[in-house]
Parts: structure tokens; sequence; C-alpha cells
């Protein structure tokens, strides 16, 4: 207690220093005088009165200094002192603070900046109440649907049935969620405006939804239960990123219709800003809507099969409930569910029917895809950024030990003068500190602007996709961060220096200078330098294993024609089956009037346009595929002349063409991986292939196209079957003739227009032809297939760039350490070189004995740092794309690039002691 | 002449607030002053050692310090004892004593009281 309020009393003293001082002198002089009274009263003269009585009282200045150390609190003053003096030092040697400052905000401003987006990535959880209690179904992310009664590994699907039963089963869950796995895409028209549709991003979830995330509507209300049953007016959410940007917070949306796939829909709320869905991902929802209106106007819907497992489900647990207890029950619960469909499940289905589990896993953060997706590369750029912290605060660390160095007179004069080591250590280090705080602050505008560009090279936004759901504005998190990274920096490279300086012997320093050939202070500085040489040729490899990566990837052959191609994506949630047909005939007659296009071809998804839709296939002739088989092949339904229209070359037989029609046989057309997976050496022309097992012979193979790349997962693996069916056809089973089996599969969102060579095609005009077919049909993006290619690669690219930057820096960071260090030590050798040259040395000679020096530095970084760039190649693992992390070709260029580097970095500095004349030398000190 | 003992660490504050309360509010002065003759001589103190220390008690709340006029009219600075310095006085004393008592019983025992 007494303690505390002294404490306070000390802090308070601040105040009155002022006062304080003149009070104690004022005592003092009192004390004295009432001594000295005394003292005369006894009989001693005036002189020697005041001299007892100053002796009795004891050393005054020392009296003072004791109560100046009781009165405030000495270590927050000598703290500001030592501010205050490193503040005018850093003020007097100008360029040296300029330079370090860049040199520290440059690598500060880069880990930052990376760190905001791991933040905001990974460690960041969603925008509601209490994420903690969040709990979803499956451990992996699994997109987006899958039929049948059973999963492999893990039930991460549901059926809308299934989800009913869970939520209405399971106590554990105070409230169970779903929503669609998919990204759906709405045409949106406000309804009584003239404009046409846009395509926007949309979701449908579950009534409860809101009221499980706990939260409330921004304006208006959020979507509940009675908006989720089958026959209630159809109501939506929309965002407010979408309110705001689009239609400027008007209150007026509130209640509003809007037609959706050319569907009334009542606009009844805005979400909260902020809120940007269940999952993470470039391109959060704009409208939400209720699951029950998924078939709305829709003649195939997901809704009402139960053996379609189309939702993601996550779930707010009852407080102190335990995930574990849940996860069994719900696994019970999920086999009782199954048992009740025993009688529909295949024979696969109910082999594997035992194996059927699933699992709870902490919901909190959302769903993981773009998590999983980011991770990897984000610890890469962590990992290198930090290297590249590292690199500058070796540089900083060799200039400060420079400057330690040439401030010995004065460190040696203080010591002699009593100063104690540590209270020089401390000065030395509030120099580096402040050094590095302010390179900090620097840094986080650099941070700012440099998180901006990646996001924009990271997210590359289609036209009307605005959302990155990312933001690049510094938060709390990130500051701290900073300011705790400056920190640690300017203690890293101001620690060793200001140890170094304080083991002057004093009488050495003073005494003048040196005239010894022994460079006996600079092997800490020689040890930097190495040190700065191996993280440069790690960084440059990596950098350099990376672009030849996405070299390999961009320019590998991909089976199709890039060039002069243009693809369009349309959004046809709104039409139904049975008017597709026509409206391609009519899209196809509209483009190909355009003059300049020489062909128009529309197909499910073109290549590497990010999507996938693929059955599992039975072979005629071939046993049917057991539970272990993985007959899962991918698909695409095109119309006539596709072939030709992607610049895909047809190796075996034909196309498909106009005559395949409606009423004529049903064939297919498969690519070489599929040919080599189910027929091996015979001709796969003429057999038959069906996509269920009550039609096995549904297709004929009449052609084998070569393999073409169309996914963009497993881009260093070899290209996996594929089949194309033509869009006439369509599927029905043998026992009802009339029910198409797969209507999806005839909605052909990916329009292909080839243009003739030498001409260029303005979006403008497509639109204008897509308009007169149609001005209703939402075009979701018009980009050239380049673009579409691209744009997959976009992370790819960006890493690539990022490394190579950081090594690039790096380099540079490297040579101007090796520099300083070669051009110091030379510096110090003048007269040495002065007294060789003097001798019959020539010019070479004192080259060479500048170079050898520090070439040996070159050779030992290059020895430490070549084991650790293969570990670095390693660690880059999968971002490799198969590539062959010990490249010599790489490896060879990077050590050729730091050697050269550094031997013109330190052969400077040796071209400059050639050059000195003896006589100079010798008269200089 | 008798050896001077030199004061030992803490207990200089003791002897101020004892001080204090026997003889009411004084100058620095008059404190130092009279804890010599209270200690007949056998102290050597540094007479200017006490400001510190008087600066820790106020500090902690011990004594309070005014303005005032010595005694040969001169302005100098009063110090008294506070209520909390009273109780903490009679803590320490207390103390003292407890402790002098134990210590006194170690010096008169002698071996046969531990058979």
């Amino acid at each position: 207690m007494r303690t505390l309020r002294r404490f306070f009393r000390r802090l308070s003293s601040w105040v009155t220093i002022q006062q304080d001082e003149e009070r104690l002198g004022a005592e003092i002089e009192e004390h004295l005088a009432l001594q000295t009274a005394e003292n005369l009263r006894a009989g001693l003269s005036p002189a020697e009165a005041r001299r007892q009585a100053v002796l009795k009282f004891g050393a005054v200045e020392a009296i003072r200094e004791d109560y100046r150390d009781q009165r405030g609190l000495p270590f927050l003053e000598t703290l500001a002192q030592d501010t205050r003096h490193a503040l005018r030092r850093l003020r007097m040697a100008p360029a040296f603070t300029i330079t370090t400052v860049l040199t520290l905000a440059l690598g500060i401003g880069a880990t930052t900046s990376i760190f905001t987006l791991v933040h905001a990535v990974m460690l960041k959880s969603l925008p509601v109440a209490n994420p903690g209690e969040l709990y979803r179904l499956g451990k992996e992310t699994r997109c987006c649907y899958w039929g049948g009664y059973s999963q492999d590994n893990e039930f991460s699907l549901v059926s809308y049935e299934l989800y009913k039963y869970l939520r209405d089963n399971t106590k554990g869950f105070s409230e169970l969620a779903a929503f669609a796995a998919s990204e759906e895409t709405f045409g949106v028209r406000r309804s009584g405006s003239s404009e046409a549709a846009q395509a926007y991003p949309g979701e449908f979830v579950s009534g409860n939804y809101f009221r499980m995330f706990g939260i409330k509507a921004h304006a208006g209300r959020a979507l509940t239960d009675k908006d989720d049953q089958a026959g209630a007016p159809p109501v939506a959410a929309m965002s407010y990123r979408l309110w705001e940007q689009r239609y400027g917070s008007d209150p007026s949306v509130i209640g509003s219709i809007f037609n959706i796939d050319d569907k009334p829909f009542s606009v009844v709320g805005i979400t909260p800003p902020g809120f940007l869905g269940d999952t993470l991902r470039s391109g959060p929802p704009d409208f939400f809507l209720p699951l029950n209106t998924e078939p709305y106007g829709q003649s195939t819907s997901d809704l009402d099969k139960a053996n379609t497992h189309w939702l993601e489900l996550i779930g707010r647990i009852q407080p102190g409930a335990r995930p574990e207890s849940i996860e069994a029950e719900m696994r019970v619960e999920l086999k009782q569910w199954l048992r009740s469909h025993w009688g529909d499940m295949s024979a696969n289905d109910r082999a594997k029917f035992p194996d059927q589990t699933l699992f709870l896993s902490p919901g909190g953060a959302g769903i993981t895809s773009m998590r999983e997706q980011y991770e990897h590369w984000l610890k890469i750029l962590m990992t290198f950024s930090g290297f590249v912290l590292l690199i500058v605060c070796a540089n900083v660390a060799n200039l400060m030990l420079v400057r330690g160095l040439e401030r010995r007179r004065q460190t040696s004069l203080s010591m002699a003068l009593g100063a104690r080591a540590s209270r020089l250590v401390r000065e030395a280090l509030t120099e580096s500190i402040l050094l590095s705080l302010l390179g900090g602050g620097a840094g986080l505008a650099i941070a700012f602007e440099g998180t901006r560009l990646i996001l924009h090279f990271a997210f590359p936004s289609l036209p009307g996709f605005e959302g990155v759901p990312i933001q690049a504005s510094p938060s709390t998190a990130v500051l701290l961060f900073a300011f705790g990274i400056s920190l640690a920096t300017g203690i890293a490279f101001g620690i060793a220096p200001a140890w170094m300086a304080t083991r002057v012997d004093p009488i050495e320093a003073l005494r003048g200078a040196s005239r010894s050939t022994v460079r006996r202070g600079s092997l800490p500085r020689r040890t930097l330098v190495v040190f700065q040489a191996a993280l440069a040729l790690i960084l440059l490899s990596a950098s350099g294993l990376l672009t030849a990566t996405l070299h390999r990837l961009e320019n590998q052959n991909l089976g199709f024609d890039q060039d002069g191609r243009i693809v369009t994506k349309i959004g046809l949630s709104g039409y139904r089956p049975e008017q597709l047909t026509p409206l391609y005939r009519r899209i196809h007659d509209s483009l190909s009037s355009i003059p300049g296009v020489s062909a128009v071809a529309l197909c499910i998804y073109s290549p590497l346009s990010g999507n996938n839709w693929g059955t599992d296939i039975w072979v005629d002739g071939h046993p049917p595929p057991g539970p272990n088989d993985d007959n899962f092949v991918s698909l695409d339904r095109v119309t006539p002349g596709y072939f030709d229209a992607i610049g895909t070359q047809i190796i075996r037989g034909r196309g498909l063409w106009e005559q395949d029609t409606a009423t004529s046989r049903h064939v297919a057309v498969i690519n070489e991986a599929l040919a080599r997976k189910f027929f091996k050496q015979e001709d796969p022309i003429g057999r038959h292939f069906g996509g269920s097992v009550e039609a096995p012979s549904q297709y004929e193979i009449v052609g084998v196209a070569k393999d073409a790349r169309y996914l963009t997962s497993s881009l260093d693996k070899p290209i996996g079957p594929f089949y194309f069916l033509p869009e006439a056809q369509h599927d029905f089973l043998p026992k009802a003739p009339l029910t198409d089996v797969s209507p999806g599969s005839h909605f052909l969102h990916d329009i292909v227009i080839v243009t003739r060579p030498g001409t260029s095609l303005p979006v403008a005009r497509i639109r204008q032809a897509m308009a007169s077919v149609d001005p209703n049909l939402p075009i979701i993006s018009i980009l050239t297939l380049r673009e579409q290619i691209a744009g997959q690669f976009s992370q790819q690219r960006l890493i690539a760039r990022l490394t190579s930057f950081f090594g690039v820096l790096s380099l540079v960071l490297a040579s101007i350490g090796l520099y300083g260090v070669t051009a110091y030590n030379a510096g110090r050798r003048v007269s040495e070189i002065g007294v060789r040259m003097a001798l019959g040395a020539n010019r070479s000679h004192v080259v060479a004995l500048v170079l050898r020096g520090a070439l040996g530095l070159i050779l030992l970084g290059l020895f430490i740092g070549l084991p650790l760039t293969f570990a670095a190649g390693r660690f880059l693992g999968s971002q490799l794309y198969g590539m062959n992390p010990y490249d010599p070709v790489v490896t060879l260029i990077a050590v050729a690039a730091l050697g050269f580097s550094g031997l013109a970095a330190c052969l400077i500095p040796a071209l400059r002691a050639s050059w000195i004349s003896p006589l100079e030398a010798l008269r200089s000190e | 002449m008798k050896e001077k003992t030199d004061v030992r660490q803490g207990t200089l504050a003791l002897m101020v607030l004892k001080t204090l309360d026997v003889l009411g509010p004084l100058h620095g002065y008059g404190i130092a002053r009279r804890i010599e003759q209270i200690s007949g001589d056998l102290l050597t103190l540094n007479q200017g050692t006490l400001y510190p220390v008087l600066l820790k008690l106020e500090q902690e709340g011990s004594i309070t310090s005014d303005w005032g006029t010595s005694e040969n009219n001169r302005k100098a600075r009063f110090y008294r004892l506070t209520r909390d310095g009273r109780k903490q006085l009679q803590a320490e004393t207390r103390d003292w004593e407890q402790t002098a008592a134990i210590i006194g019983r170690f010096f008169a025992v002698k071996a046969e009281d531990l058979k």
C-alpha cells in the first residue's frame, strides 16, 4: 500500500521538478545556515564554522543525486534523456538516418503487408456472435454435389431431407442451419426498371441461418423460418455491399420487388456490413434466398431429391454441450436415415453403408476453402518476407557496427569517466529502437499500399464481382504486429553493435589510429555478410524455381488453341429446359452473323474455367465397377462444331456435328485418357458406355479427341479421362423414356467465339448480338480465352512475382552489405597498401589482395546457403507442381547471380584501393 | 575517543518518526540535531542523508511537510507525523521489541539450559 502510494507520488513528481529542486536547495541552505550559526555560537571562526557545517552535512552533490533518485522515476528519466540524445545524434547524421529508416521501412513494410493477409485469411473469425460455439459438418470442404447414399471418407454434404432429419433430431445443436455448397449466380433486375439483368453471386440458405449466426439485419428484417416453407411468399436478403454501392443505401429497396432469374422476390432486409457469409471466398454472396425457393420456377430441383446432397451444415451447439457427443449422436442418426432409404440404395451404396460416418469441426472461422487454398503460399510468403527482414537487419547491424567503431573514442572517454557499460548499451539500444520505430512507421505506409496491390493481383475480379473479402486497412492486430516487429528488429540489430561498443579498451581508443593489418573488429561484420549471402541465395533460387514452375504451367501443351477465342459466360437459371435448344440456335446464329466471327459453339464449361461435371461410367463389355473402382470421369456437353471452335484435334473418328440430332443414335466423343484407361490397346470406336447402371450402352463412341486440360486442380498431374456429348441429344431412362436423366447438363453456360486472325471483336458488339437474342439474358463475363487461363494462374503468378521481387531485393541488399564491408576494410588498410606498393606491389596485386578476402566471404555464404536452398525447395513442395526442387539449372543461375553481383560489389573498392598513390597512403594518418 | 557506529539501513526512518512523535513538528536541521542528541552522540550521521529519507517517508504518506518559521525567524520546512505514520511507528516498535526480545534470549542462554 505504501509502496503503491509512493509509486504514484514519484510518478506525479515529474510535474514539480523545478519547484522541488529549488525547495531542496533552500532546505539545504537553511540547514547549513543553522549549523553554521551553532558552530559560531560554539566559538569557531565564520569560515571554520561554515566548513565544519558542510563536513557534517556530507557531500552535498551526492545527497542531491540521492534525493533525485528518490524523487522521480530515474529509469524513465534516463530513458527520456537517452531518447533526446539519440534523436540529436540521428539528426546530426542525416544520410545514415534516412538510409537506415528507408531500408527498415522496406523490410518491415513487406512483412507487415504479408501479415495483414495472413491475419485476414487465416486468423480472423467470422463477424458473428460467439464464433467459438459454431460447428460445421465435415473436416474437408467438398464441392458441390454428391449423389447417392454413400460418400467416401465422410458424409459432409447432405440433402434437404437429411438436413431436416438431423435438425429435428439432434438435441446438441441449439440451431442447425444449412446452405448450398455451390456458388450460385443470379440474374437480377429490379422490377419496373428498364435495364438489363445483372449477374450477382447469391446463396440459398435455411430459414434459421441468420438466427443461428446471431445476426440482425442492418435494415429491414433478416430471413426467418416462416420464409423457408414451401409455398411461402418468396423473399430475399440483400448484402450491405450491394445495397451501398449499387443502390446508394436507398431505403426504398427494402420491400421492393426484384426479379431474380426472372422470378419476383421481395427484398425484406439488408445484412449487416462486414458479414460476408459462411465461407471466405472471393465474390461473397449479394443475395440470400430461402432454401425452399430453390425449385421456384426450375423444373429441375435439388430440394426434393433425398439422394442429391447439395447442402453444407453449420450450427450453434448448446452451451456446455460437448461436440464429441453431438458427433456420435449425429452418426447414429445418419445410419438411421440411411436405413430408412435402404430400398432406394444401389448395391454399391449398400456395400459402403457400414463405413458411412461424419465429423464435426469448429466452424467459427467459416468454411475454410479459401484458407486451404491460400494457406500454403501465405506461409511461403511469410517466411520469405521474414528472410528479407533478416537481411535488412543484417545490413543495418553492419551500419551500426561501423558507427560504433567510429565512436570508440567517445565511448572510451565515457567509460573512463565512470559510465557503466549497461548505461552505454542502453544508450545505443535506444538509438537502434528509435530508428526501427521510425522505420516501422514508414513501413506501415508501404504495407498498406503493398497489401492493396497484392489483393488486386490475387483476386482477379471479374466485372461485376467487386467483393474482395479482405480489408487492406490496418487493423489493431496489424498495427500491434508492426510495432512489435519494429521493436524486435531494433533490438536484433542493435544489441550486437551495442555490446561490441562497450568492449573497448579505453586506452586503445584514446591512443588514436591503428596501424594494424588485423581486421579485428570486423569478424561480426563478416559473419553478417556471409549470413546475408546465404539468405539471398535461398531467396534467389526459390524465386527461380517458382518462376520456372509458372512458365511450365502456362506454356504446357493444353490441348486446345488459346488464340483468337473469346469466352462469354451467361446465366441460364431463368430458363426452362425446353427453351434451351432453340435459344442456343439463336445465340449461335446471332453471334455468327457478326463480321469477323468464324465459329461459335456452346458448352457447359470451357477449358480452365473453374468448373467440372462428372459421373461414374459403365463400360459395355466390362464388369460393373465395384466399390473400390474409380470410374469417375468428367464430361462436357457441347453444340456442333465445338472441337473446331476450341481447337482440339480429333485423332480418331470424328467430332460432334449437326448430324447428331435428338433422334439419331446417341454418340459420344472421348479423350485419349479415357481410351487409355478403359480400352487400352483396343479401338474404342464403335464401343459403348453409359452414365448409369440402367443404361450401360447409352453412348456409342464415334471419335477420340486429343487430351485437353479442362480442370484447374491437379495441374501437375496428367490429364484425366473426359467425354463429350452432343447438346441435341437427351438421355432418357429406358424405363421412363420421357424423363431426362440429367436435365442440368443441358444448361450450357459458356459460349466460345472464334474470331478470324487479324480481326478484333469489341465487347459491345457481342453484348449487342446477345441482346438481340434476349435482352434479359444476364451476361456474367466476356473474356478472351487467354485471359481466362491466365486468371487460373493468377495465384502462381503472384507468388512467383513476389518472391522474385524479394530475391532481387535481397541480392541488392547483400551486395550493398558486401560492398560496405570490403570498402571499410580496404579503407583501414590504406597505410598497409601504401607500404606494399612502395615495396613493389603493382595494381593488380592490390586488387587481388582486397578481393581475396571478399571472395572468401561470398564462397562461404554460397557454401552455407546451398544446402539450405535445397531445404527451401522441399519446403515449397506442392507450389512447384511437380517440378524438381533440386533443378540444377535454377540453382546454377542463382549461384552465378549471387557470385557476379558480389564480385561487382567488391570490385569497386578493390579498384579504388589500387589507385591509391603510395605517398598519399603513407602520409594519411 | 569512542568509536561512532554507522546508522543501520532503515533504522534512520524509524528514528525520524519517533523523533517527530515525541517532539512534534520539526524542521530538517532540528530532526538531525535531535537524533544526534538522543543517540548520545554514539552515532555518526552525515546530516545530509536525512533529506532523502524524509522524502521517502513523505512519499509514503507517513509524514507531511509545510513551510513555517524557524527559531531565528527564517523560513523553514517543518515536518509532522501523520496518523498513518503513527500507526507505522507503533507497528515497527512492536517488531523491534519482539526481535530484541528473541535475540536477548539467545544471548542469555547458557550451555546448561539446553541439556
